[in-house]
């Protein structure tokens, strides 16, 4: 559309041409018609911005040509010319949207002052239709930004593979994405703007968050920590929790919390844990079949010899497999009674009794196996301990364990240098009405690894000649009885156990 | 004249086991508790075979095995290991002593695992040295 072009529409040629070189005279470019049907065919096809037309025609007046002109194109101005008492004609014209009228005899100034206005009007519109569509583009714009950034953001948060849930500042849950779903066990539309944090977070987040709520400054989130939570179906699901209030300012505005679905990790877990159980128990059951295995060729052994000696009425024969046999059956008696005190809780029986008479009970037990292996046992007693009230046989057992493994740590000691071979056995009152009994020995020592080991289950090693059970059963004991052990040992050097046992006093 | 058999072993209940089987078909049997006194003993009383245990206290089997298939006055006498231990542990350990730079020795002539059966025992002196 054409501001600067004028169509002129009157039936009139003397005025046409008079006022249309005065136009053209204004910079005007104007194209004229002689007739409404004419007028609009140009309108059509010169696309003027202004239409100013005479109202009495013969044929299309200008009333029809105003609704034609107005019809194809709103914003053109159309200045009617109205002849001399014609001012109901005029208003019309006003109402169907012509933009000015000017009377008959049509005077320049007129004309002039009401084509300016119809151009400003024109010009006004179009930087207003700009402007508008500058606004729509920039508001376009604006609204792509703020839906992708929030679109991004939905992502963000409905992809993530933890459970995020968001609350107003009141509280009341608002974002409520899948992983929670999958953590908590609820659809969104059952939480969103239904549902507050308080009837999901376990009381303990709760009662932080709530009073990170009412502080109002202060603590701003938590770390990493494990919360068991309770889903919809009220079972516990157990996950990493981390959360925090969100500011605007100084004022909350709303808090988010994260969670971490832990139960796929436990499961792993346990699985591990219940692979290595299964492990041991078979390690243990390979090594108790061993031991068994053992006791049994033993019990073999002494059977054919016994049963040469019934052929051949030998004595000898007798005696020999018959010790085998009695032997073994010893052998069976100790593994069941280690298995059962191992497998028992017991209370320690107090009697009075002396520690001293005790320990050298099972120095002379082990006097002979030590001199077989040509091991010395030397005796270091206390002599101011007298008769209290402990539990003999609990004393008994872990001594005796730990005086023999302290020989079998001499007889597997592969030094070269002949080293005579000692056992210390020594008694010694403490105060807290606490005796010391300790063992020590100049045999293998025990490195860091079986250290480690030394009082896990079925741990031995002793081959096939040990159950593995001595040393657990010993900590047993003397933790019923209300005592400690302590190790020490240098490998090549020997080692060192020492059991503190409390004692009562007779009564 | 009773043929000399060597048991080593160091647990008293074999040894009196192997003795008696050994005695009821027939055989001299000696006894040795560890390797060092085995070695010592197979010096002295030229036996015509050795019964071996690997685990022992003092001198290891393992070891005692290799001393005897090294020492030239001694490395004809055939040895039945007679052992807890698999066959397959026992000659990997020989392999690995080897392979530290040890002088390669035979695999024993027999193998025997534990628990032993008396006439399975009595068999295998049997086969190897003869009645």
């Amino acid at each position: 559309m054409d501001k600067n072009k004028i169509l002129f529409i009157d039936d009139e040629e003397a005025i046409l041409k008079v006022l249309s070189i005065s136009l053209k005279s204004d910079g005007y470019d104007v194209v004229t018609a002689r007739s409404g049907t004419e007028g609009i065919a140009l309108f059509k096809k010169e696309t003027p911005g202004i239409v100013l037309t005479d109202l009495k025609m013969p044929g299309m007046d200008g009333i029809e040509v105003l609704k034609r002109v107005k019809k194809i194109n709103t914003d053109a101005e159309v200045i009617v010319i109205t002849g001399h008492g014609d001012m109901d004609s005029a208003i019309d014209a006003l109402k169907y949207g012509a933009s000015d009228f000017i009377n008959k005899p049509v005077k320049d100034e007129a004309l002039k002052i009401a084509l300016e206005r119809a151009r400003e009007k024109l010009t006004i519109r179009d930087t207003l239709n700009s402007y508008t569509m500058d606004l729509e583009n920039m508001c376009e714009i604006a609204i792509g930004e703020v839906k992708r950034k929030s679109v991004f953001q939905d992502k963000l948060i409905t992809s993530s593979n933890d459970g995020i849930v968001a609350t107003d500042e009141d509280g009341v849950i608002i974002i409520f994405n899948p992983g929670a779903e999958r953590i908590f066990g609820y659809a969104r539309i059952e939480v969103i703007r239904k549902m507050h944090f308080q009837q999901l977070y376990p009381e303990a987040i709760t009662e932080e968050f709530n009073s990170g709520f009412r502080r109002r400054r202060g603590k701003k989130g938590w770390g990493w920590k494990e919360v068991i939570i309770k889903n919809k179906e009220g079972s516990e699901v157990p996950v990493q929790f981390s959360g925090t209030l969100l500011y605007d300012e100084e004022t909350v505005i709303g808090s988010v919390g994260f969670f971490q679905d832990l139960r796929e990790i436990k499961r792993l877990q346990q699985e591990l844990v219940n692979s290595e159980r299964l492990a041991a128990i078979g390690q243990t059951v390979a090594r108790l079949a061993h031991y068994i295995k053992n006791i049994l060729a033993g019990l073999k052994g002494g059977t054919y010899i016994v049963n040469i000696g019934l052929d051949k009425n030998d004595t000898d024969k007798l005696k020999t497999g018959w010790n085998m046999v009695q032997k073994n059956v010893a052998r069976v008696s100790s593994l069941v009674a280690d298995l059962l005190s191992y497998s028992k809780e017991r209370e320690p029986e107090y009697q009075n009794c002396s520690p001293n008479d005790i320990a050298q009970d099972v120095c002379e037990l082990m006097e002979s196996k030590a001199a077989e292996n040509e091991v010395e046992i030397i005796r270091e007693f206390d002599r101011s301990i007298r008769s209290v009230s402990m539990d003999p046989n609990a004393i008994h057992r872990s001594l005796l364990n730990l005086v023999s493994n302290a020989i079998d740590a001499c007889i597997y000691d592969l030094d070269v240098t002949k080293k005579k071979h000692r056992i210390q056995v020594k008694t010694k009152l403490e105060d807290n009405d606490t005796i010391s009994f300790e063992v020590k020995d100049n045999g293998t020592g025990i490195n860091d690894e079986v250290k480690a080991k030394l009082f896990t289950a079925f741990f031995s090693t002793k081959g096939g000649k040990g159950t593995g059970l001595g040393l657990l059963v010993t900590q047993k004991l003397i933790q019923e009885h209300g005592g400690s052990i302590k190790v020490a040992s240098k490998t090549g050097k020997g080692s060192s156990f020492q059991m503190r046992l409390p004692y009562r006093k007779i009564s | 004249m009773a043929k000399k058999v060597l048991t080593v072993d160091d647990d008293p209940d074999i040894s009196a086991f192997v003795k008696t089987v050994l005695e009821e078909n027939g055989y001299n049997a000696v006894i040795a508790k560890n390797g060092e006194t085995g070695l010592s003993m197979a010096r002295k009383e030229k036996p015509e075979l050795v019964i071996l245990d690997v685990l022992m206290p003092k001198q290891s089997g393992i070891k005692m095995y290799r001393e005897l298939k090294s020492d030239v006055a001694l490395k004809n006498i055939p040895v039945i290991i007679l052992s807890g231990i698999a066959k397959r542990t026992f000659l990997r350990s020989q392999e690995a002593l080897t392979e530290f730079g040890d002088l390669p020795v035979p695999e024993p002539e027999l193998y025997i695992e534990k628990p032993v059966e008396p006439d399975e025992l009595a068999e295998a002196v049997k086969s190897l040295i003869g009645g």
